[in-house]
């Protein structure tokens, strides 16, 4: 925690700083944040925070726009996916994952091209959330963090449902992995409950499997 | 009838039907003879007649008009032709007038005198001549010193002497001006050291005047002293040997660049600018020569403005104009502060400009990158008294798909190819020539290419080797990773190749903050890194020992920024605020770069952010959190220079490879251009936002283009 001239407060990553004081500045209120960027700052530093208290980081602060919490936190996800995507390359090879499978019933096709093909797994994974980076990040449909369209709010769903699957996959092929990265973030429960508190995806789709008690929802979840 | 009958005898007598009229009175006269004439057979034979003639003479005037169609044609096509030669012959004089022009300035500062050569009075042109009518005798008395032939044989000599093509041109344009930037360079000596009146050919002058150079620097030093002071000598000396080196080159050129005329290529393409200012021919050349000084500040914090909205970062492709050119075709007296120390550097840019000249020309994609040429009304330099013109930043590209702050940049040195290190764990690859045009907005948006995956925290910084086959990009993690460079035409959605994570470098034990590789070719298997566990370290990666030196200060504390001086020493600063610089081989501290004596307020204040060595020169310039730029001597470690440069903590900064601007970026969302020589800001731009109270965390010079070497 830096204090600059008097007593203001600037939150800042100075070159120099250690990995663990990265962001680690004191909290700022909501009402405090005035930059168009309030809601992921807000978001990040609920799970800064306590990323184990999901019920905490999935509520809103008061009169926030509910289309652009949604599309805030998907980009949360989409962003700390990337984490299980960097341990999944060390383990789900192309040669050993030849589909985009989770349990026997369903081998997903890759929709990042033109025509969806059966992409290995690590591929889906990739192309997924290439996918989704420039979806959440076009002009063409989130030409603002400020305020989102109703139309485009309706793409969400479909960005989660695919994503999803990438959980999926860690869950029933590499396990050790799925564990080693949910202890650190949490980061399926708070998926799994975002979903269902949002409502973006059909609950038989949810297919893995989430620790009693945590949510109210995910029981229901394991299919 | 009492009408008919003259009209007909008219007719007849000058008419081709005469013979028929007659012939039918001789009948009519046989028949009266034989016949008795009946009144209703005359009338019937008048009404017969006259009907005739009517037709004729409806024919007649329908071939008439036909022919009034043709001459009201021919004249018109002649109206034209004549408008073209006007044109052509006005083009012509132009063309001679600048030639001369150029031969008299030329003369002027290779030898100090004016040259004597005939009528130097820029041509006039009357408007009114293409309106004279097309039958007038005289339409082009106006441009009376050339007939049509006359000046077509001129044109054609004029475009072999200059060969032709625009490229070519542009190269002799390009040549001349670095030349001219060298003879302006040595006037003071010029005038001082050759009577006036000669007026010798500029070629039979080359050899001497390179003969003449060493001795004209020390005049140079007095009037430069003006300016500031040390760090321009420093300046001149460095380049005094390679100006002196290369100027044999240039004075060798002259004779040939001298009759090719500068500024020919130009004009063709401005004619009517010139025709309205043709005393500010030379501005209008600087203003429209495309510029090879091209850079690209990037502004990172992945959040610019609400223009924007949700970009993550803004790419700003700047075109901007070198005020050197325009000062090296300004007379000297002018300006004496330019002289000392402008020109050197000018010089060194120049020399870099003619040799990469062949390879910018193969370069016309870039050249349609230009933003826009909105030439403002002036830029005041306090030394220039001709005013040069600006160009205003535009944001080129929006590169939007990083989910968090973008905290770093790199460009590819050949390849239009730039790579982004985010916070949200990424580096994602971005071919600047595969572009979506951007709905509603002038920037183009750009979409990755490629997506490097290799992090467990937030990247935060990044690097790419001189030959730029190597990529190294560190972060929170720790771990130094090295990518190699997936083909620049990569399918997005390829398939992963495992190759593309080359290795990684561990050895660090906390967060890795800088990373700095050498620009000689010679040393591309080095890269230094500087950390937050206190130390910086000289890595040699693909080698069997990897790790090579390791480095600390223990009462400077921990490393904030780090930068190759030169192949054998570094400069790092630390948070105590001073910046050291190291003896890469021993590991010595050799020179300490303190500026502990001006700065106000607590640690904080001086805490600095980015430190980068001057390409040619040893100087240091840092970046601090009190909103200065200082610029430090590397052999006395003595500050130089000191500034207050944004409105907030200065983040970022970055020096052109000809060392004449600096670029740095701020937290108050700002990204400036600073003249090295001059310290006054050129441009500025704002188009990002602040997430929490970070804002703008790199920004990048980018260097001409250079196309590969076949």
């Amino acid at each position: 925690m830096k204090m600059a001239d008097g007593s203001t407060i600037l939150r800042r990553n100075r070159p120099g700083t250690k990995a663990k004081m990265f962001n680690g500045w004191p909290d700022e209120p909501f009402e405090e944040m005035d930059s168009t960027l309030a809601v992921q700052q807000y978001i990040q530093q609920q799970i800064r925070k306590e990323p184990a208290n999901i019920e905490i980081i999935l509520t809103p602060p008061d009169g926030q726009d509910e289309g652009v919490w949604k599309y805030e936190h998907l980009r949360q996800f989409c962003m700390e996916l990337n984490g299980l995507a960097v341990r999944l390359q060390g383990e789900c090879h192309p040669e050993t994952c030849t589909q985009m499978t989770a349990t026997e019933q369903w081998i997903f096709l890759c929709a990042a091209h033109k025509t969806p093909k059966e992409c290995p797994a690590i591929d889906y994974t990739r192309h997924t959330l290439d996918g989704a980076a420039c979806l959440l990040n076009s002009n063409k449909y989130f030409p603002s963090r400020v305020s989102i369209k109703d139309s485009s709010v309706t793409k969400l769903g479909s960005v989660c449902r695919r994503v999803y699957r990438i959980f999926s996959h860690a869950y029933f092929h590499h396990r050790n992995i799925f564990d080693e990265f949910e202890n650190e973030t949490y980061l399926c429960r708070r998926f799994t409950q975002f979903i269902t508190k949002y409502n973006l995806m059909s609950r038989d789709n949810l297919i893995v499997p989430i620790v009693e008690g945590d949510t109210p929802g995910s029981g229901e979840s394991e299919a | 009838m009492e009408e008919t009958s003259p009209s007909a005898n008219l007719n007849g007598q000058i008419g081709p039907s005469g013979g028929g009229v007659n012939s039918g009175i001789k009948q009519s006269e046989e028949q009266g003879q034989r016949l008795h004439y009946s009144i209703p057979g005359i009338l019937h034979f008048i009404q017969h007649e006259w009907a005739r003639f009517e037709m004729e003479r409806s024919q007649w005037e329908v071939d008439r008009a036909e022919l009034q169609a043709r001459i009201a044609f021919l004249q018109g096509e002649r109206k034209g032709q004549e408008k073209l030669k006007d044109d052509l012959v006005r083009r012509i004089k132009m063309l001679e007038y600048a030639l001369k022009q150029e031969r008299a300035k030329f003369h002027k500062l290779k030898y100090g005198t004016d040259l004597v050569q005939g009528d130097m009075r820029p041509p006039v042109f009357e408007e009114g001549g293409p309106e004279v009518p097309a039958d007038a005798e005289q339409p082009f008395s106006s441009v009376s010193n050339f007939t049509w032939k006359q000046g077509r044989q001129m044109l054609r000599q004029y475009l072999q002497e200059i060969g032709y093509t625009d490229t070519i041109i542009d190269v002799r344009s390009n040549r001349v001006r670095t030349l001219l930037g060298l003879n302006n360079n040595e006037e003071t000596g010029g005038v001082n050291g050759n009577e006036t009146g000669t007026n010798k050919r500029a070629s039979s002058e080359g050899q001497g005047g390179g003969r003449r150079t060493p001795a004209k620097k020390p005049p140079q030093n007095q009037s430069g002293s003006t300016g500031p002071s040390s760090f321009t000598e420093a300046m001149l000396m460095d380049t005094e040997a390679a100006v002196i080196a290369n100027f044999e080159f240039f004075a060798t050129q002259a004779a040939v660049a001298a009759a090719a005329g500068d500024d020919v290529g130009d004009e063709m393409d401005d004619e009517d600018d010139l025709q309205d200012d043709s005393d500010e021919i030379h501005d209008q050349t600087i203003r429209k020569n495309p510029n090879s000084l091209m850079a690209l500040g990037l502004g990172t914090l992945g959040d610019p403005d609400d223009v924007d909205a949700e970009a993550e970062e803004v790419l700003n492709e700047l075109n901007l104009l070198t005020q050197s050119e325009g000062a090296g075709t300004a007379p000297q007296g002018e300006q004496p502060n330019w002289s000392g120390g402008v020109y050197p550097g000018g010089d060194e840019a120049a020399k870099r400009e003619g040799e990469t000249i062949d390879s910018t020309l193969g370069l016309g994609e870039l050249a349609q990158l230009t933003v826009n040429n909105e030439a403002e009304a002036s830029y005041d330099l306090p030394t220039t008294t001709k005013e040069s013109l600006r160009k205003t930043w535009t944001a080129k590209y929006t590169l939007r798909s990083h989910f968090d702050g973008v905290r770093a940049l790199a460009f590819h040195p050949v390849e239009p190819v730039l790579i982004t290190a985010s916070e949200d764990h990424t580096l994602k690859l971005w071919n600047l020539q595969k572009t979506v045009p951007a709905k509603k907005s002038t920037s183009l948006d750009v979409e990755p290419l490629y997506t490097f995956r290799g992090h467990s925290g937030p990247v935060l910084c990044l690097t790419m080797n001189a030959s730029g086959d190597q990529t190294y990009s560190a972060g929170t993690d720790g771990i130094i990773n090295c990518w190699n460079l997936p083909p620049v035409n990569i399918d997005p959605y390829d398939s992963f190749e495992s190759s593309v994570l080359k290795s990684r470098l561990v050895g660090h034990t906390d967060a890795v903050w800088d990373l700095a590789t050498p620009t000689d070719l010679g040393y591309l298997q080095q890269i230094l890194s500087c950390s937050a566990d206190g130390t910086l370290k000289v890595w040699s990666p693909g080698a069997k020992a990897e790790l090579l030196h390791t480095y600390s200060s223990e009462q400077d504390g921990i490393p904030t920024s780090c930068d190759y001086a030169g192949t054998d020493k570094m400069v790092a600063a630390f948070t105590s605020g001073h910046s050291i610089l190291f003896d890469l081989e021993t590991g010595k501290p050799v020179t300490r770069l303190e500026s502990s004596q001006d700065i106000i307020g607590n640690e904080i204040g001086r805490h600095i952010y980015k430190t980068v060595s001057h390409p040619l020169l040893p100087v240091t310039v840092t970046a601090h959190e009190d909103r200065h730029i200082r610029f430090f001597d590397n052999n006395t470690g003595k500050m130089i220079h000191s500034m207050v440069a944004h409105l907030d903590a200065v983040t970022s900064l970055s020096v052109d490879p000809h060392g004449l601007y600096l670029l740095s970026g701020s937290h108050d969302c700002s990204i400036r251009l600073w003249n090295l020589d001059s310290k006054t800001c050129v441009q500025e731009i704002t188009a990002h936002r602040k997430k929490f109270d970070e804002s703008i965390l790199d920004c990048l010079y980018r260097a001409p283009m250079k196309t590969n070497p076949l």
